[in-house]
């Protein structure tokens, strides 16, 4: 908006005045709201970055377990104790607020199966195998907890970076703007009213000689 | 199963069991391989007696999977072929020996019917290495449900699951009692099929009540680690052990840590050769250490009493071994261990 393009009237004054106002508090909220927001993602971000070694020393960890058990027992036998397996994991899915930004949570369920629920004998599936699956429940829970944690930390950026452009517009143009409307309306007002006062003098000077 | 009459084709067999024993690879062999890469290694067995199996498997697989393939493929050959040959109550005890395989290849079709997998998927991870013969795997494979294929497995191999089990995977669709109540019956069964009637026989059924030992440390350290202990560890004891007996099992699947229950098979000659592990006893050393004691024991008989049925299944577990030798160089190679971990992997 132009500051031009405003109707200089006491109206629009008024108004002016109460958006700056209105403009001025939105701008200290939101500012609090990004400095919040990158406080819990620095918070967030650490918990990633551990995270990610987790999941990095887990699943190094079951890769070296699974190849193991397929260097002792075969191929054959890792696919065969694979297939005996019936339990499904799953995961239940629900959301948290973060500033009154929403958050995935995600909680895994059915994940660690005993020994006597892999499905699979348990005297004579080897002991390579075991440790090898037991790995892998690990990892899967670890990379669920990463999953969830991440998929925070990319909506956190995008907040953080929604609120910046936020702050920055309010800060840069639309509180400027405002204020050189209202210097404008101000202007405009106030030379009204000035030339009002020197033709009411000329009226009284006309008003005067005709007498 | 069918009893053979007669007491069997000792001398024969000796013989031909000798004769294919010389072929199998040596220690310096395996220490070769281990600076070999996965072809290199596939291009070395072929010349040490596995190049048919590796030209006939060559057209489906390569790489790593057809060694595997192919050396399973030889050695059910060579059971075969002693299988075939062996007559009287050697057949029997041979026979009994190898039902192993049948179950193993039970598992296979148990498992992919349980799972969904096509009969391709299915005969081709089979290792017709056992008593059963392919048509009679075909008959398995092509059972329309699970209660059928142990129907025929019964039929066929004598072993046989209870009710209560089979009601048990109707109920939640898990094998796992059916597959521990057909191991437990195939060393009843193989101590059953073992007359031990003289020396040579009895050194047979003692190593066979060592492997159950063996068997039953390694399921008590497995429940152990899941912390599973008392009525529900009880149902996993093998019967026919030579000293862990249910009393020592049910201590040491009672004790409270790892390390509680290791100290209980103190009374066991096996105890003495494992000590060493008792301060950190984690299973894979254990495992491991156990097949090294299994191992030396089969080789610490193998000359005794040559015209009996020893050579015969030490030759097996040595065929058998070569093979996990193999197997295991080629796939430690494959991904990349390094030699020393491999070295610690073979059971040497």
């Amino acid at each position: 908006m132009a500051a031009r393009d405003v109707t200089p009237t006491r109206s629009v004054l008024l108004d002016l005045k109460r958006r700056i106002k209105l403009s001025q508090s939105g701008h200290k909220i939101l500012k609090m709201k990004r400095d919040g927001l990158i406080l819990e993602f620095f918070e967030i971000m650490e918990k990633a970055r551990q995270m990610r070694v987790g999941v990095a020393s887990d699943f190094q960890l079951a890769m070296k377990k699974i190849t193991i058990a397929k260097v002792v027992d075969g191929e054959l036998a890792v696919k065969s104790a694979a297939y005996a397996l019936k339990s499904h994991p799953e995961v239940d899915l629900s959301s948290k607020s973060i500033m009154g930004l929403m958050v995935p949570r995600v909680e895994a369920n059915n994940i660690h199966t005993t020994l006597l629920q892999k499905g699979y004998g348990v005297i004579e599936t080897s002991a390579y195998i075991e440790d090898a699956a037991a790995a892998f429940e690990k990892l899967l829970i670890t990379l669920i907890r990463a999953a969830e944690i991440e998929t925070a930390m990319k909506k956190l950026l995008d907040e953080i970076e929604k609120t910046k452009r936020r702050v920055n517009a309010l800060e840069f143009k639309i509180i400027p703007e405002f204020k050189e409307s209202e210097r404008f309306v101000k202007f405009r007002l106030e030379e009204m009213s000035r030339e009002e006062t020197t033709r009411l003098k000329h009226l009284k000077k006309k008003g005067a000689s005709t007498e | 199963m069918f009893k053979h009459s007669g007491t069997g084709n000792y001398a024969y067999m000796s013989a031909r069991v000798k004769a294919k024993q010389s072929k199998l690879l040596k220690e310096e062999d395996y220490n070769k391989m281990l600076m070999m890469s996965v072809p290199e290694i596939s291009h070395f067995i072929s010349e040490a007696g596995y190049s048919k199996e590796m030209n006939d498997l060559a057209v489906r697989h390569s790489g790593i999977e057809l060694l595997e393939y192919a050396t399973y493929m030889n050695m059910s050959k060579q059971f075969r072929s002693i299988l075939e040959s062996a007559n009287g109550e050697l057949k029997d005890m041979v026979a009994a020996y190898l039902t192993k395989w049948d179950f193993e290849n039970l598992k296979v079709v148990l498992r992919g019917k349980n799972y969904g997998l096509t009969l391709e998927n299915m005969r081709e991870d089979l290792v017709i290495a056992g008593s059963l013969k392919e048509d009679d795997l075909e008959k398995l494979l092509s059972a329309p449900s699970i209660e059928e294929a142990l129907a025929i497995f019964k039929s066929k191999t004598g072993l046989s699951v209870s009710d209560e089990a089979i009601r048990a995977y109707k109920e939640d669709k898990i094998l796992t009692k059916i597959e521990d109540e057909i191991t437990k019956g195939y060393y009843k069964n193989v101590l059953d099929s073992i007359s031990g009637k003289d020396r040579a026989t009895n050194i047979f059924r003692n190593y066979m009540k060592y492997v159950i030992d063996l068997k039953n440390v390694e399921t008590i350290m497995k429940l152990k680690m899941e912390n599973i202990g008392g009525e529900e560890a009880a149902d996993f004891f093998i019967p026919g052990g030579y000293q862990l007996n249910q009393k020592i099992y049910a201590q040491a699947a009672a004790a409270p840590t790892m390390e509680a229950a290791f100290n209980e098979l103190q009374s066991m000659k096996i105890y003495e050769e494992l000590k060493a592990l008792s301060q950190t006893p984690t299973i894979s050393l254990l495992v491991l250490s156990m097949e090294r004691v299994r191992l030396q024991m089969a080789i610490q008989v193998a000359h005794m009493y040559p015209l009996s049925v020893i050579p015969v299944v030490v030759y097996m577990i040595m065929k058998e071994d070569e093979v996990k030798k193999i197997r295991t160089v080629a796939h430690g190679v494959d991904s990349g261990l390094d030699r020393d971990s491999i070295k610690n992997l073979l059971v040497i």
